[in-house]
């Protein structure tokens, strides 16, 4: 009896083992094509064309001798299909591996793909289990998503990685898979991305750089900030790390540019809104300590009337910068990247109840004030100029 | 051979089964019916556990010592009595299979996409009914030893995810869904918060039988705290713009973790949470529809009622088509509307109050 028990104990267990090794599901490393970037972009013909970057491990030399070149490390790759699985499964005619999405760090969207609306790829992209939230979503300026992949880069083995690792750097205008599609679902939210070009075309140093945003209206790319912008941008994102303006302070003349360059210290913004009539009206202000970087002025900053000027002449330098970002934005692009609809919503949420599904067209004309407040910090080592003109 | 249970004991057991089924399961429905005021949902859905853990625990006392299957026909004669545990009886039979189903969905779905269902729940209905072949005393130890662990882990989770919150997410409170929402957001919670249920059958078990009351009270608080400050935390880290259309927000929140730039991937966390729980919620599931099968049928030893239930739960478990109906049907067909009210609420009112009338004309001489 306890002998045909103890057997019965053994085979329970052992079934227990066989079970619990999960062979069904088991990825070895060595079958498994890691994507570690991918591309979307429509053709001509109305067709989506999807773009992988896949490591490849053989590619990477350990870490003594990373840095020659000599084998590729990744392999790009294509496949058109009519929908996002469609060109998947393309893909994975053409390789040996099964694909992981595990790994992808970034997705660039194709300017083309993005100007036609993308809500259905990115269902797709939501839907696979593996598929995760820390990915960037950068959108290709002036190119194709797949150009944007082909692209060399010297200062990491892996394209894609050197991608993520810029928009993880907190200098940069970064935008996760998630933040996108809350924003997307959002109505009080329009989405917007970094955009990403390729610089120094038809040369030897080819290669990518992130220096605008991609202002999206709905599912569709209505178009893009500019440099400077993009920098107004991050302010009222939140992230100002290294942040600089430079402000013409004095005409040039032979001896002194007349500029004044300053950096972010701590910054911030308010919103206030108010509602007269079911229209929304919306001041925003932007405040920041700031510390004096370069001084090419005959000015003194040790004076407080100098440096009473430098801060009035630079709120007022960046107030214009940002009434003319939030124009281009608003009046031009129609896109509520800022969240002002949800700012109104959480202020005024009885309000937003009636005027939410008329949003997009109440939200151009929505009149938006921005006010500027800097105060400076710090100077620097210096108090002035070392070759401070002699006036007497 | 009487089996005992600990105070810490239905502690834990009770915690484990609320809090691991309620965060996985039901807090979709509950975002999508009441959107950010999801929160006070869960605090009026704690206030109705409060009151299930009241309920029970006044009408197992009544006569300690004897389990639900004994006291009910005591208290309201043979044949009332039996259809009453019918009643328990058949929520028994049907929460294992769909909590198996759930459990291998779940594992399917998010992690083992390769594997036949069929596999992921053989493992789990043998470790179940090993762990109820031990009996209730050993479900209890199990569960003092798992309980812990899934808050700690829960813990971790909520810490790790600090650094991704969005105050603004939860504003505006309360102007957005009207009370009715709020409402009809509390009752899936509630619905899996209420398991306190079950301390109908473990009260006799006890070792002090009349001395459970503050346990289950703290069980259900304990549970109801954590949902709470999860479903904050849901809402904080992913907004309410996408939570509600997704199966697993708790699952998802975890994704996005990602500290220091190196760790990254916290998804084996609510991993170990939801396995420990639905363990203890199944096993001890198992073993109350065993005991009371027997008791009802008169079965002199109750483990041979394992040998014919276990088979039977893993045929239906397979009978649900998919995900919607294994998850969705069940909730909001049965368990919400005919459960939350007669079996939680109503049939231990009747007890409560039928138990103390004969026991005060009993008292009173005639």
């Amino acid at each position: 009896m306890t002998r045909a028990l103890m057997a019965c104990r053994c085979l329970i267990i052992l079934v227990f083992l066989g079970l619990m090794t999960g062979c069904w599901d088991r990825k070895e490393m060595d079958d498994l094509a890691l994507v570690m970037a991918s591309g979307l972009d429509i053709t001509d013909d109305g067709q989506l064309e999807i773009t992988l970057q896949i490591a490849l491990p053989t590619g990477i030399p350990s870490a003594v001798q990373a840095g020659g070149s000599g084998k590729k490390s990744v392999i790009v790759i294509s496949a058109k299909g009519s929908n996002a699985s469609e060109a998947t499964g393309r893909l994975q005619q053409q390789l040996s591996r099964v694909i992981y999405f595990g790994h992808r760090g970034v997705i660039v969207i194709g300017e083309e793909c993005a100007r036609h609306g993308l809500n259905q790829v990115l269902d797709t992209y939501t839907r696979l289990p593996e598929s995760r939230y820390n990915g960037y979503v950068v959108t290709a300026y002036g190119s194709t998503a797949k150009e944007i992949l082909n692209e060399p880069y010297q200062l990491e083995l892996i394209p894609g990685i050197g991608i993520n690792k810029i928009q993880s750097s907190k200098v940069s205008f970064a935008v996760k898979m998630d933040e996108f599609l809350n924003a997307l679902s959002s109505q009080g939210r329009s989405p917007v991305t970094a955009a990403i070009r390729i610089i120094h075309q038809g040369t030897d140093r080819e290669t990518f750089s992130i220096d605008r945003a991609a202002v999206y209206q709905g599912n569709k790319l209505s178009g893009f900030l500019a440099p400077a912008e993009l920098k107004l941008l991050r302010w009222w994102m939140g992230g100002t790390q290294q942040m600089r303006f430079t402000l013409q302070l004095e005409p040039e003349d032979e001896q002194y540019k007349g500029t004044i360059g300053v950096e972010l210290m701590q910054s911030g913004k308010k919103i206030h809104t108010s509602v007269r009539n079911e229209i929304p009206e919306v001041w925003v202000n932007f405040h920041a300590a700031v510390r004096v970087i370069d001084n090419d002025t005959s000015l003194d900053f040790s004076r407080s009337n100098n440096m009473r000027l430098l801060e009035t002449e630079l709120s007022k330098q960046i107030q214009t910068e940002i009434q003319s970002m939030l124009a281009h934005v608003q009046k031009k692009l129609k896109s509520d990247i800022f969240g002002i609809g949800e700012e109104i919503h959480i202020e005024h949420p009885y309000v937003w109840k009636k005027i939410r599904n008329k949003w997009t067209d109440i939200y151009p004309v929505v009149p938006v004030t921005a006010d500027v407040n800097i105060k400076i910090k710090r100077m620097g080592k210096t108090q002035a100029p070392a070759h401070l003109r002699k006036t007497d | 051979m009487k089996m005992k249970l600990t105070g810490i004991q239905v502690f834990w057991m009770i915690t484990s089964m609320d809090l691991g089924m309620t965060l996985v399961m039901t807090l979709t429905p509950s975002l999508l019916a009441a959107k950010q005021d999801a929160w006070i949902s869960i605090v009026a859905a704690g206030c109705i556990a409060l009151l299930v853990t009241w309920l029970v625990t006044q009408a197992a006392h009544l006569y300690p010592g004897q389990t639900l299957i004994e006291y009910s026909q005591t208290i309201l004669g043979t044949w009332l009595g039996k259809a009453v545990v019918v009643i328990y009886l058949v929520q028994w039979y049907t929460i294992i299979p769909i909590v198996l189903r759930q459990f291998s969905d779940l594992v399917q779905i998010m992690l083992l996409q390769g594997t036949p269902i069929e596999a992921v729940m053989l493992l789990m209905v043998l470790l179940i009914v090993y762990a109820a072949y031990g009996g209730i005393e050993g479900i209890g130890r199990c569960s003092e030893f798992l309980g812990p662990i899934i808050l700690l882990m829960i813990c971790l989770v909520l810490i790790a995810s600090l650094n991704n919150i969005h105050w603004k997410n939860i504003l505006p409170v309360y102007a957005d869904s009207e009370i009715k929402g709020i409402l009809s957001g509390a009752l899936a919670p509630a619905s899996y918060l209420g398991h306190s249920v079950e301390y109908l059958m473990f009260a006799s078990f006890m070792n002090k039988p009349r001395k459970g009351a503050p346990y289950a009270f703290g069980a259900a608080m304990t549970a109801t705290f954590f949902v709470l400050i999860t479903t904050m935390m849901i809402i904080f880290v992913i907004g309410v713009n996408l939570s509600p259309s997704m199966w697993y927000p708790f699952f998802e929140m975890t994704k996005k973790i990602s500290l220091f730039g190196f760790i990254d991937n916290f998804d084996a966390i609510p991993v170990v949470i939801w396995i420990a729980s639905v363990f203890i919620k199944l096993s001890v599931y198992l073993f109350i529809a065993c005991y009371g099968t027997a008791q009802f049928l008169r079965v002199r030893n109750w483990r041979v009622m394992l040998w014919f239930i276990a088979p039977v739960i893993f045929v239906f478990a397979l009978i649900p088509q998919n995900v919607t109906e294994a998850t969705g049907h069940y909730l909001n067909r049965y368990w919400v509307p005919f459960v939350l009210p007669v079996n939680m609420i109503g049939l231990p009112l009747l007890l409560l109050i039928v138990g103390k009338w004969r026991q005060q004309n009993r008292s009173t001489p005639v």
